[in-house]
This record gives structure tokens, C-alpha cells and sequence, in this order.
């Protein structure tokens, strides 16, 4: 921390980081200014801040542009608007789905034995489905050339 | 502030982001993701930044960092130090000269700790204010200067070392 009653000669240690970045009192500044006119040590340390201080600032330590990130927002605006529409079908799909089974189900217009083979037709083929979707999805995530673009 | 202007004010933010994220990871794919994982979460929930209480540089750092920890919690025991960062390899930077300089600074910085590059990073690449690096950081006002300055002295020296 720093100590108010230092003395001239003393180092002014991490005073000289506040005098670079301008954070300091009038009364800091004048200390770390009168110690560093006297002080050869603490003298090249003020130098040397002050280099370090540009070479980071001037230093490429993201490559990505200000457009990448402007484009990415939008990207990830876009994603999630669809997934939104696709979670808003797939809710409005199983309700229309369900309905419909629920009326076929309790229909009398339909005998049992009919009920059982379209059972099975339709129980079949959602099995089909699932199995390759499920394929598919495995595939997708274990896929190493997904990225590759031909 | 409207919609445009704080998308504007975030892509501005978004390579400073980038660099603490980087610093904080120690990897540029997951530094990507947090960055975009923060636009995400301020951009759904605008209202949740108050330009009464501050600038939302230090606010939308603070979110960066927060996730940062995070990502960094969710990682298995055995990636749990990957924040500790590798020597980076050269990168498509604009001159020899400059790309050398900045090889040279980000190998002296992956050799100091976690919290020394977040603190440099924040001042002498963002360029925040101290109090804007202690709301970040969440630490004291008052330990900002000597801790940045233990950071500089420690990277002063990585560059005189490996120069």
C-alpha cells in the first residue's frame, strides 16, 4: 500500500506504475517526479513502464476484427430466432399430433383390428425414423471431416 | 442505450474481450466462445446493464471474466490448469517486426499468473481506468496499482529474460 509520509530518498516503488497511468495525487506526482530527477534505479523503471506500457498497446493480442464480432452477434441473433421457430413448430406438431391420436384412439367410427394394424404401420415406420435419426446424430457428432468444406 | 448502439459499443469490446478471455483460457477457440457466449446472455437480457451505475466496458468484462470462470470450473480435473497458458505459435500479425514483438510479449506473459495477465491486460491493452479494473477483478480499489505494478515488474523481467 502506498504510505502518504514517504520520504524522497525511499523508492517510490508501485508509485511509479500510477505516475505512467496518471492515477496519482498532485502530491504523488510531485514525490515520484522529485525522487525519479535524483534516482537513476527508479528513473529507468519510469522508462521502462513507460515502454512496456506502448509495446502492449500497439500489440496484436486478439486477431479477430471488430466486424467478426458485429457478424458473430448477428449470427448468434439469427440462431437463436431458429431455434425459437423450430421449437414453436415442434410444440405446435405434437399438439396437432397428439390430438389426431387422441381422436383415432377413441373413435367408434373405427374398428379395433384397423386401429391395430395402423398402429403398427405408423409404430413401425417412427421406429424406422428414430433409429436413422439416431445414426445420424451419432455420425454428426463423431464426424472429424464435418468441418471440411470441399 | 438502444439495441444498435450497445451491438455497436460490444463489437467494439469484442477484441479486448477476446485478449482477457485469452489470457484467462489460454486458448483462442474457447476464448471465441465465451466472447460470443457473453454477447448472447447481455443481448438477450439488455436491461440487465444500468448506464447509471458505469460504462459497460467493465460491466460487460466482468460478464467475460464471470463466464470465464465458468468454463473454466465445468472442465474436467484433468484440463482443470489448460488456463495456464502454452507458448503461442506465430500468428498472421502485420510485419516481421511486429509479429516477432508480439510473439515475444505473449510468451512472457503465458510464463506470468493467471491474475497478473488479466490485470495488465485490462490496463495497458484496454486501457481501463483503475477503479473500472477493480469492478472487474472485484477486488479493492486500493490494491489495483500495486498489483499492477508486481505484474509489470514480472513481465519486465519475462522480456529482459527471453529477449
Amino acid at each position: 500500500m502506498v504510505n502518504g509520509n514517504r520520504n524522497i530518498d525511499d523508492h517510490v516503488g508501485e508509485l511509479l506504475s500510477g505516475y505512467v497511468d496518471g492515477e496519482l495525487t498532485q502530491q504523488q506526482r510531485q514525490l515520484v517526479s522529485l525522487h525519479c530527477e535524483n534516482c537513476d534505479e527508479c528513473s529507468e523503471i519510469l522508462t521502462r513502464l513507460r515502454e512496456l506500457r506502448q509495446t502492449i498497446g500497439q500489440a496484436h493480442l486478439s486477431e479477430l476484427g471488430e466486424d467478426k464480432w458485429r457478424e458473430s452477434m448477428n449470427d448468434n441473433t439469427v440462431k437463436t430466432t431458429r431455434q425459437i421457430g423450430w421449437l414453436i413448430f415442434i410444440a405446435g406438431l405434437l399438439a396437432v399430433g397428439g390430438i389426431g391420436i387422441v381422436g383415432f384412439l377413441f373413435s367408434d367410427e373405427i374398428k379395433m383390428g384397423m386401429k391395430l394394424i395402423i398402429i403398427a404401420v405408423y409404430g413401425g415406420l417412427a421406429a424406422l425414423f428414430f433409429s436413422v435419426l439416431r445414426q445420424r446424430l451419432i455420425e454428426r457428432k463423431s464426424d472429424k471431416y464435418k468441418d471440411v468444406e470441399i | 442505450m438502444n439495441n444498435l448502439d450497445m451491438r455497436n459499443k460490444l463489437a467494439q469490446l469484442g477484441n479486448g474481450a477476446h485478449a482477457l478471455a485469452l489470457q484467462m483460457l489460454g486458448n483462442t477457440d474457447d476464448a471465441t466462445d465465451a466472447v460470443q457466449d457473453a454477447f448472447v446472455k447481455v443481448l438477450n437480457k439488455p436491461d440487465a446493464y444500468n448506464a447509471n451505475t458505469g460504462p459497460l466496458a467493465p460491466w460487460f468484462l466482468r460478464v467475460v471474466r464471470n463466464h470465464c470462470i465458468d468454463m473454466i470450473r465445468r472442465r474436467r480435473p484433468e484440463n482443470a490448469e489448460a488456463h495456464e497458458l502454452s507458448d503461442p505459435g506465430p500468428g498472421p500479425e502485420d510485419s516481421f517486426e511486429g509479429a516477432q514483438r508480439d510473439q515475444l510479449l505473449k510468451r512472457s506473459l503465458a510464463r506470468l499468473s493467471v491474475e497478473q495477465r488479466q490485470i495488465i491486460v485490462l490496463r495497458d491493452y484496454m486501457n481501463l481506468s483503475y477503479a473500472e479494473i477493480a469492478d472487474v477483478l472485484e477486488i479493492a480499489g486500493g490494491t489495483v496499482m500495486s498489483r499492477l505494478h508486481r505484474a509489470r515488474m514480472a513481465l519486465k523481467e519475462e522480456l529482459i529474460n527471453h529477449g
